[in-house]
């Protein structure tokens, strides 16, 4: 019985994508298809594809795909970097002036933590 | 397999209940909570906040007794275990040590105030020196020279404390065996004994009284519509009650707006007082000794008025929430000129309001007038009228009245209100000339001793309901004077004034049921079941509270009003309740209003035997006109709002050193981390560790 749960499990982790198996073609679409996915306002896929695929665009030896790999790990690179300022300085921003903002500042918070100005 | 389940959850439910009990033990071997607390609560008007807040998860600091004004020194600066919890003796409750702990408050957790048995000598009002200063009748436009207390300071014992803001909590305490507790864990643990620091353990409490709502009402009535936050939650509540009123003659309530043919003359008392903290307010001078008074002057007026017939119809009125900025003598103005109260402001005659007048037995009684409207002559005639009609109840009596200067403004008074609709003939009755008899204005001192109620020692408390203080006599004359003022004001004949008297074992037992005790015998006789319910063995609180609260003087004065006014009508309890005297009846409901009163056992019977009471008796929202208008920045009306909170309580326990809690954490996440060490190297070399060369077992799972 356990032998059967063992064997399970490993098909299961093939299933769920290790990218050491998975061909160099496969990898390049769904590179891209994190990279387009970014663009729908979803910054997380950004920073999912950079961590996902910097090895194997930047430390992998060269292989047919990866320079198009480079590409878009790249530019969700830029636009994590991007997102992550923009955020940032907004964050800062709201935090900084709300209090003073009066009506709008609670207008844009969607919870106000009791007892704060 | 089922045994095995079912095993395990016992075993399971045993271990849980096990910590369960662990942990409620271990907490009270830790903790000891005080069962006292009254906190100070913060409240919100047009622009600031005032009062007292502490953190979400409660304020810590070691217990520090102040025994005098320089051992603050020891808090603020030399002491070395801030923050520190003071515990203040009721004499150093005084402006200038609070306002020291405020503005060190980085060194301040919080204080806790033992209140005393015995009132201050020297006096004590946390109020302003000039109450109400920017909501009465007098500012640039009106009296200019009389605006902001510039003539007469009213309460110049006034330290403002109860308007100060306090980022910290304050607690009162009574002198009991919390404090006692409380005492003897700081002369333990955290007295310095000849000069040296005293060591860890340190005794130390916590209170909780964090406020939910911030900086103005504005923002906290905002804070209250935004509707989609997950959990849509209230942060504050506009401060309102009822305002009980009752025409001596009825009057159709149900329509509003101008009654053809109707003079009324109002008799107004205020019905609230508050005190630093929301949960004491006895009000006993500031607001019981004038519905005291009115009280019995209605009833003494009861027969008088139906049976001649007046002119003019005497319509008494007690207002809720004048203290903070007239909310009920403002709304009734405002309900008048929008016509949705039954009368109008052109069917008043005049006013005459009672204010502080338990305090009269050493001097005069003054009655207070609007220099302003006096230069006009015809109002200058109507008050000169109202007052020899005073001054001639007054001859008979055993009190004496006198007026005050010309050019003395009006004490803050709801008749103010009035004034500021329009020119009233009217009067205030006070007991003092210029500043307040009254040395304990709107603070816990205010109370049955300041209005030198004193009973025989060892007496029950039946006896005590029945025994007649000084203080009731006194108020009695007060009301008598009061009854033949209004009788003759309203169009009676001055003749017929001597039949006219207030019942002095009645004023006692109002006092009494006020200030001492309402779950009283003779209360509950004539109280209505849902007023039973509230009725307590405390000193009410005289406090107005939020909008959900009826607050007790409230009920207690609209039972009184009741049956000291009403008479008894032989209807059903069912038509009682549904304010009719027979099935037919569909009129009476406009004139009248009914009361099923609990009554009172018969000698042999504990069954109650209740009867129904027609009175003229009703009560309208005192709620202020701002929040009806939702102009929360509003200068002519009160925008007083009370923040609600989740908590309020207080404990004490140990406290160890700073460096013995970081050693404990240290030592945990030590053996945490070697933990996890150890798993991991012991299932990396589970293999070498465990070969015992045995099949893997087939487990059942």
């Amino acid at each position: 019985m356990s032998y059967t749960l063992t064997l399970k499990t490993r098909s299961l982790c093939e299933f769920t994508m290790n990218l050491e198996r998975l061909p160099n073609e496969e990898k390049l679409s769904l590179c891209r298809k994190y990279y387009l996915g970014g663009f729908a306002l979803l910054p997380f896929l950004w920073l999912v594809n950079v961590v996902w695929f910097f090895k194997e665009a930047f430390v992998k030896p060269p292989f047919t795909e990866q320079t198009q790999i480079k590409t878009y790990v790249k530019r969700s690179g830029m636009g994590l970097l991007f997102w992550v300022t923009v955020l940032t300085t907004w964050i800062t921003i709201y935090q900084h002036f709300r209090a003073q903002w009066g009506e709008l500042g609670d207008n844009l918070s969607f919870t106000i933590p009791l007892g704060t100005p | 397999m089922d045994f095995l389940t079912n095993k395990w959850i016992a075993y399971l439910a045993l271990c849980l209940f096990f910590t369960g009990v662990c942990c409620n033990s271990v907490e009270n071997k830790i903790y000891i909570k005080l069962n006292y607390t009254m906190p100070c609560v913060r409240l919100l008007n047009a622009t600031h906040q005032i009062g007292c807040q502490s953190s979400l998860s409660g304020d810590v600091g070691v217990l520090h007794v102040l025994e005098s004004e320089e051992n603050l020194d020891w808090v603020l600066h030399t002491g070395l275990h801030p923050p520190y919890m003071v515990i203040l003796e009721s004499p150093l409750f005084t402006r200038s040590i609070m306002m020291k702990l405020k503005n060190g408050s980085s060194r301040v957790a919080g204080v806790a105030v033992v209140a005393p048995s015995v009132n201050p000598p020297q006096g004590f009002s946390p109020h302003t020196s000039c109450p109400n200063e920017n909501s009465g009748v007098y500012s640039e436009n009106y009296g200019p020279g009389l605006a902001h207390c510039n003539t007469t300071v009213w309460n110049p014992l006034g330290n403002g404390l109860s308007y100060e803001e306090f980022d910290f909590p304050i607690f009162s305490l009574k002198d009991d065996n919390d404090t006692q507790l409380i005492r003897q864990c700081y002369v333990d643990h955290n007295r310095p004994v000849n000069g040296s620091d005293p060591q860890y353990p340190l005794c130390a409490m916590q209170l909780f009284s964090h406020m939910s709502a911030v900086t103005n009402t504005a923002t906290c009535m905002r804070r209250n519509s935004i509707s989609f936050s997950i959990s849509p939650e209230g942060v504050c509540d506009p401060l309102s009650d009822l305002n009980i009123w009752a025409p001596a003659k009825p009057l159709n309530t149900t329509e509003k707006g101008h009654k053809v043919g109707e003079s009324v003359v109002l008799a107004t008392a205020r019905l609230d007082s508050r005190s630093f903290f929301s949960d004491i307010g006895p009000g006993a001078e500031s607001a019981a000794s004038g519905i005291v008074t009115l009280l019995a002057a209605a009833h003494a007026l009861r027969n008088a008025t139906q049976e001649a017939q007046l002119d003019r119809t005497i319509f008494y009125t007690f207002f809720h929430g004048e203290t903070f900025d007239y909310i009920g003598s403002s709304r009734i103005v405002y309900d008048m000129e929008k016509n949705q109260f039954p009368i109008d402001l052109d069917n008043v005659h005049s006013v005459l309001e009672i204010g502080q007048v338990g305090l009269h037995s050493s001097s005069a009684l003054w009655l207070h007038t609007d220099p302003v409207s006096r230069r006009n002559s015809s109002t200058d005639e109507e008050v000169k009228n109202l007052i020899h009609n005073l001054q001639a109840a007054a001859a008979g009596l055993n009190v004496s009245v006198e007026e005050p200067g010309v050019t003395q403004p009006l004490p803050p008074s709801s008749f103010q209100r009035f004034l500021r609709a329009r020119p009233f003939p009217g009067v205030v009755i006070e007991d003092h000339n210029s500043s307040f008899t009254n040395k304990y204005y709107q603070s816990m001192f205010d109370n049955t001793d300041n209005l030198n109620m004193l009973y025989p020692p060892n007496l029950t408390p039946e006896e005590q309901l029945n025994h007649v203080t000084d203080a009731a006599k006194s108020l009695a004359e007060v009301a008598t004077m009061v009854a033949r003022a209004l009788f003759v004001q309203a169009g009676g004949e001055a003749s017929q004034t001597s039949s006219i008297k207030a019942d002095e074992l009645m004023v006692s037992r109002m006092l009494y049921s006020f200030l001492v005790s309402s779950n009283n015998s003779w209360l509950q006789d004539f109280a209505t079941a849902e007023t039973v319910s509230h009725l307590s063995n405390k000193t009410a609180n005289f406090y107005i509270s939020v909008e959900q609260q009826i607050s007790l003087p409230t009920f207690l004065v609209q039972s009184l009003l009741v049956n000291l006014t009403g008479s008894t009508v032989n209807v059903t309890q069912e038509d009682c309740r549904n304010q009719r005297e027979n099935k037919d009846d569909k009129d009476s409901k406009h004139l009248y209003s009914y009361t099923w009163v609990q009554g009172a056992a018969p000698p042999n019977s504990t069954e109650r035997e209740g009867f129904c009471v027609r009175s003229t008796v009703r009560w309208s929202k005192a709620i202020s006109p701002a929040f009806e208008l939702n102009d929360y920045t509003s200068s002519n009306y009160s925008t007083w709002t009370e923040s609600r909170w989740k908590e309020i309580k207080g404990r004490i326990f140990l406290v160890a050193s700073h460096d013995l809690e970081m050693l404990t954490l240290g030592v945990g996440i030590g053996v945490l981390l070697t933990s996890l060490l150890l798993t991991y190297i012991i299932s990396s070399k589970a293999d070498m560790l465990f070969s015992s060369g045995r099949e893997p077992t087939t487990a059942t799972y």
